[in-house]
């Protein structure tokens, strides 16, 4: 259970800053990628308000394109300039974690893995097109693909936690 | 389509802040639930879900560009997006979050998830440099 991070042993006392539930944090992704899908041009492709990994491609391919005369795939949507929702969260969370005293360097145990986890994971979601965010979202917009993949998805969790718990238990 | 790019970044700090304040994860509900039966993160997955499926049509009802007709997807696109799926399920897993929870760990201050970010970049540049074109060569 050593690499498991638990809910119980991450959670802090949020005696300063806003508090805000699961549930809550849900709805508002949800909302902000449909009013962004619906309302302000963020596609095509249908349901992209929010994808952590097809925004990342899109901004350095983008950034690669312009810069270093590359030819990479980038959505429509990012052909003139690229989205920049990554950049956005980065911001938005530094703005929670400096305003609730949460802000803290830690350093990993080991960061190799790390990295190979990020190549892993950037690598999947680019065939599924969409990370673990926007696989929901395709399901909640009834995209027969998205819903192939996000039970896929579902069931890859299920078989790593599972076996994480097996190395965790032997 | 600088108006996308605006919105994004808006729609990024929105996320990203609400993001840091609860943990939000969309592997950790299901792991949490299993492991522990904890459902913070998991009624969040749900919640997700739901708004969507409910705000996507709603948001054409009051002049929002309603989503399109996604017609019946080829097998072969179908088969990629179900392996693509169970290994963002599975390594995000043993990545401890998913992408959004490592961006968001990232902004706290955690250099393991930097480095993830610099493998996420370094996977991206990969992909669409050797895999991509190894799957369009090698697959009908």
């Amino acid at each position: 259970m050593s690499s498991v991070e638990s809910p119980r042993r991450e959670a802090t006392p949020a005696h300063r800053g806003l508090r805000i539930t699961g549930l809550q944090a849900g709805v508002v992704m949800a909302l902000a990628a449909v009013v962004a899908g619906a309302f302000f041009m963020v596609r095509p492709p249908d349901a992209y308000g929010i994808c952590m990994s097809c925004h990342t491609r899109d901004l350095v391919n983008w950034l690669a394109n312009h810069n270093l005369g590359t030819n990479l795939t980038v959505a429509q949507v990012s052909l003139v300039f690229p989205l920049l929702t990554t950049i956005g969260v980065l911001i938005g969370a530094s703005i929670g974690a400096v305003t609730s005293g949460e802000f803290r360097w830690r350093l990993p145990e080991r960061p190799g893995k790390n990295f190979v986890h990020g190549v892993l994971v950037m690598n999947a979601a680019l065939v599924a097109a969409g990370c673990s965010t926007r696989l929901a979202l395709r399901t909640a917009a009834g995209d027969p693909l998205g819903i192939t993949g996000f039970a896929a998805m579902a069931g890859g969790v299920v078989l790593a936690t599972y076996w994480l718990r097996w190395r965790a238990q032997r | 389509m600088t108006v996308a790019a605006i919105a994004s970044l808006v729609v990024g700090v929105i996320i990203g802040f609400a993001g840091q304040r609860s943990r939000m994860c969309f592997v950790g509900g299901i792991r949490d639930w299993i492991l522990v039966r904890d459902t913070f993160l998991l009624k969040g997955l749900v919640a997700f879900l739901v708004v969507g499926w409910v705000a996507f049509p709603l948001s054409g009802l009051v002049g929002g560009q309603p989503i399109g007709d996604f017609g019946s997807p080829a097998l072969i696109t179908l088969a990629l997006t179900a392996a693509g799926g169970f290994g963002v399920g599975y390594w995000s897993v043993l990545a401890e979050g998913c992408p959004f929870r490592q961006h968001v760990l990232a902004a706290q201050g955690s250099v393991g998830s930097i480095v993830y970010l610099g493998g996420f970049v370094t996977g991206s540049f990969l992909f669409h440099l050797l895999v991509a074109p190894l799957i369009v060569t090698y697959l009908p």
